[in-house]
């Protein structure tokens, strides 16, 4: 019976170090260690099919979504409909490139601008959950964004000075994604 | 009153903490995480038995431990798991809805 206390010991170690951590990223490798810890205690605990759902599941799946979702989470998704130098997604130039780099610094996002071409998105392969589609109409650029969204207001306030730009709420479904 | 018993109800204690005191979305999921492993491992820990083996069938066993929690609590880890991908596709939709995951500011955005 003493390796259980001693692995039981060191579970309230590592659960300690998650609960008064800081850093996200950290918490989920230490988490990924006490599934592991948990799994071996099930063993000794003489529960062979616990230990090795616990494996697979605790240690490796759940860790996997949580880094999925912290990578996820810091995405700021553009769909570019235009062709001139307004927003240049390869040399990460242009005015409206600016003004969008701008708006994502100041929620700490990491702007991903996509060209939309008929050749290059097709099938289950489509950009799902798009934040912004740029159109042009005119001599004017439509931002198109979600209504739901709050953070769109700041970009609202942001591109008032700026007279190329309009700001089109629209509803979720009508997003063109 | 058996030591490993009180040590892993020590564990779900701590994550029930962990649970209030969390500032952030995904820390307070991942704390939840720890007090369901913690409880599989309490279960566990009631149903053994000094010196008992594995309870499978086959051969000559004098003393096995407790089968009915083990058969409970592999349920409650699969059902631990898809709360966690459910809770962490509705952190992401928070996510693009407030620009932020404290609850704090959450909170104060409502109003």
């Amino acid at each position: 019976m003493s390796i259980i206390i001693y692995l039981q010991i060191l579970l309230i170690i590592i659960s300690l170090v998650i609960t008064f951590g800081k850093d996200n990223l950290n918490m989920v490798i230490f988490f990924s260690v006490f599934s592991l810890i948990c799994a071996s205690l099930y063993y000794f605990y003489r529960a062979p099919d616990l230990a090795l759902a616990e494996a697979a599941i605790g240690s490796a799946i759940v860790p996997l979504i949580f880094i999925i979702t912290i990578s996820k989470q810091r995405e700021f998704m553009v769909i570019c409909n235009i062709e001139d130098d307004f927003i240049n997604p390869k040399s990460k130039e242009g005015e409206g490139y600016k003004l969008l780099s701008d708006f994502t610094d100041y929620y700490n996002l990491k702007l991903v601008v996509r060209e939309n071409k008929e050749d290059t998105i097709y099938g289950v392969f489509r950009v799902r959950n798009v934040d912004l589609s740029v159109k042009k109409k005119k001599d004017k650029y439509i931002f198109e964004g979600k209504s739901t969204s709050i953070i769109m207001n700041k970009l609202v306030q942001m591109t008032k000075e700026c007279s190329k730009v309009d700001i089109l709420l629209v509803e979720e479904e009508q997003m063109d994604d | 009153m058996r030591l490993d018993i009180l040590l892993s109800f020590v564990v779900v204690l701590i994550g029930i903490y962990g649970l209030t005191i969390s500032k952030n979305i995904i820390s307070s999921i991942i704390s939840l995480n720890i007090t369901q492993a913690a409880v599989v491992l309490l279960f566990l820990s009631v149903g053994a038995i000094e010196g008992g083996e594995a309870p499978i069938l086959g051969g000559f066993t004098p003393s096995i431990v407790d089968p009915i929690p083990q058969a409970l609590m592999i349920t409650a880890i699969v059902i631990g798991a898809s709360i966690t991908a459910m809770s962490l596709m509705l952190t992401i939709k928070l996510f693009h809805y407030y620009g932020t995951l404290s609850w704090k500011e959450i909170i104060e955005r409502e109003g």
